[in-house]
């Protein structure tokens, strides 16, 4: 197939997962940014000034790039799965699967999907930080590309849930047992330094510690962790979770009878 | 001149049931072909073998002589399918879907747009283009699904039942166009329900029971060769049979005289010889009026009772 061909084939995957979900920006970009601002309320105006600071920072400070991270990973999860159980759901992904679609434009087409709007959360969650409570960003590149290491991870994650729910609640359940306690025991609110053992141990395994703990590290420049050493992390995890989505796709898992 | 779907050996089981039995199928470039059979006959898992949604347990499928499990990519971009189910986004307005799929031909979006215009107003959606999916009616929803086939120009058409709650000028409407591309080259594979359409459409009809192909060829050569159709002519007066025994042939006189049955000889499915010969010699009487005159039996569907052991809608009501 021609490259120009293949190109446009692409470009119309991304513009149909663009298309779902900014039908929907009120359930999908805007309860993330509500819930920032709740928390720059609470901790911030109300709690604030009860809280120690931490390595120097107001406490508002210290935890709002980890609820960027919070939002990058929920979102990246959240589009990738639903979009892809809906398609389960009205039978479209055997439209799909019948129309010259490579696996691989498949996962980059959803991934990028679950990116988009995961990066569009976590750069206007900062955007507002930045605003209100005078976050400084000290390497705004790399923040930005930590975003899109996380999301890749996640948009994964959320194909491979897609892939495998049997119903919308299978979905939910992920959200609410797996990643929402993986990432408030991840380090948002707290230096995971400041945890006595064995749960610092226990923390490192946790592989949304790294993306939150390296999240920080690019925006205040204070981290537990080397960002070399929690940025190997990420690039490893996301290619390989990219990787098994592609290998997924390429034997039709769950999608070819 | 090619094969536009070759099916070789094709086996396909599911945990066990064997869905598909070793069925062998060449459809030539340009054919109109119908695949006849009851439910859970193995037709649509057939069809899913050649578009991709299903993988053979064993055999080889090509479409254009291309393997289609090696080489889906060169496969995929001749063929338009409408499932048997619908498989459509629920909540995206018509307009959006077609131009998508138009895309994932590598359509860039303008032609796209285009074309979906063209297709739409041609099967009187044009005004509902910018409604959702979900609040067309039955019928409009069916035709949408053809619509959306044929955004990629395909030269292989696939339909799985494609008229299943069309009314019926639709259903006419649909048959002409599917002539009328026919006629411009594409080959066609439909699976029905309907045995009019079958005969009013195909080429060559394949009967598929159980997994495997039991009868194969053109209607008509499957109506001569499985019908026993016969003559009925209803009488105004009666005649004795021995008025008519001079007259060769397979005939009988019923109902006290008032009605005559004929049946063509053996190896034969002509009637008019015998018919006329009767009709000649009941006229030699002048008071004798023909009150009625029916041909029964010689469709497909008695083929279809005849192959299967079963009634389509028998075996669609079990
Ligand atoms: N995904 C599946 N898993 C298990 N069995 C299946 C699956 N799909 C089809 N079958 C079985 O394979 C057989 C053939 O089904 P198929 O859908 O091909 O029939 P069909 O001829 O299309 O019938 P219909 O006229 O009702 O559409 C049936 O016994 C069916 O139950
Ligand atoms: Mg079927």
């Amino acid at each position: 197939m021609p490259r120009r061909i293949r190109r446009r084939i692409l470009a119309t995957l991304l513009r149909r997962e663009i298309y779902r979900f900014a039908r929907l920006l009120k359930q999908t970009v805007v309860p993330s940014l509500v819930t920032t601002l709740l928390f720059i309320l609470v901790f911030g105006v109300s709690l604030g000034g009860h809280i120690r600071e931490i390595s120097g920072w107001s406490y508002i400070q210290y935890i709002l790039p980890g609820l960027a991270a919070l939002g990058v990973i929920t979102n990246a999860y959240a589009n990738t799965s639903t979009s892809l159980y809906a398609a389960r759901f009205d039978r479209s992904i055997e439209n799909w699967l019948t129309v010259p679609i490579s696996p691989l434009q498949f996962v980059v087409a959803l991934i990028s999907g679950g990116v988009l709007r995961a990066v569009l959360v976590g750069v206007l969650t900062i955007l507002i930080a930045v605003v209100v409570v005078d976050l400084p960003v000290q390497s705004p590149l790399l923040t930005f590309a930590w975003m899109v290491l996380m999301a890749v991870i996640f948009a994964s994650l959320g194909i491979v849930s897609g892939l495998r729910a049997e119903s919308w609640d299978s979905l939910a359940t992920m959200t609410n047992f797996v990643l929402t306690p993986g990432i408030y025991l991840g380090g948002v609110f707290y230096s995971v330094g400041m945890l006595p053992e064995p749960w610092q141990t226990i923390s490192y395994g946790n592989p949304i510690f790294y993306c939150i703990d390296g999240i920080r590290g690019t925006v205040l420049g204070t981290a537990d962790l080397p960002l070399w050493h929690s940025g190997a992390v990420v690039v490893a995890t996301a290619i390989g979770m990219f990787s098994l989505c592609w290998w997924l796709f390429q034997r039709g898992y769950r999608l070819v009878k | 001149m090619g094969q536009a779907i070759g099916i070789y050996g094709l086996i396909k089981k599911f945990n066990g049931l064997t869905a598909v039995n070793d069925v062998s199928l060449e459809i030539p470039e340009g054919e109109f072909f119908g695949l006849l059979g009851p439910n859970g006959a193995g037709k649509t898992t057939l069809i899913s073998c050649l578009v991709g949604l299903a993988r053979p347990t064993d055999g080889r499928v090509e479409i254009d002589g291309v393997d289609v499990s090696q080489n889906p990519l060169r496969t995929k971009p001749c063929i338009g399918f409408v499932p048997q189910e619908v498989n459509v986004e629920y909540f995206f307005p018509i307009d959006r879907i077609l131009e998508f799929q138009g895309g994932y031909f590598g359509l860039p979006i303008r032609a796209s747009r285009a074309r979906a215009e063209a297709l739409l107003r041609q099967f009187g959606l044009w005004e509902r283009r910018d409604v959702q999916y979900f609040r067309l009616s039955g019928g409009m929803k069916r035709r949408l699904m053809i619509v959306r086939a044929l955004m990629g120009e395909p030269r292989v058409l696939i339909l799985d039942e494609p008229t299943a709650g069309v009314d019926v000028a639709q259903r006419r409407e649909l048959w002409d166009l599917l002539r009328q591309l026919r006629a411009q080259g594409v080959t066609i594979l439909l699976t029905t329900h309907y045995i009019d359409e079958a005969e009013a459409l195909c080429d060559r009809v394949g009967i598929i029971d159980r997994g495997q192909i039991v009868e194969l060829d053109a209607p008509r050569t499957l109506i001569h060769r499985y019908c026993s159709r016969r003559v009925v002519i209803d009488l105004a007066h009666p005649v004795a049979p021995e008025a008519l025994r001079d007259i060769p042939g397979t005939w009988e006189v019923t109902q006290n005289g008032y009605r005559l049955l004929a049946r063509p000889p053996a190896g034969d499915h002509r009637l008019g010889e015998l018919t006329e010969a009767l009709m000649r010699q009941l006229m030699c009487e002048p008071a004798q009026r023909i009150c009625d005159l029916q041909i029964e039996g010689g469709d497909l569907e008695e083929v279809f009772v005849q192959v299967t052991g079963r009634g389509i809608d028998a075996a669609a009501h079990p």
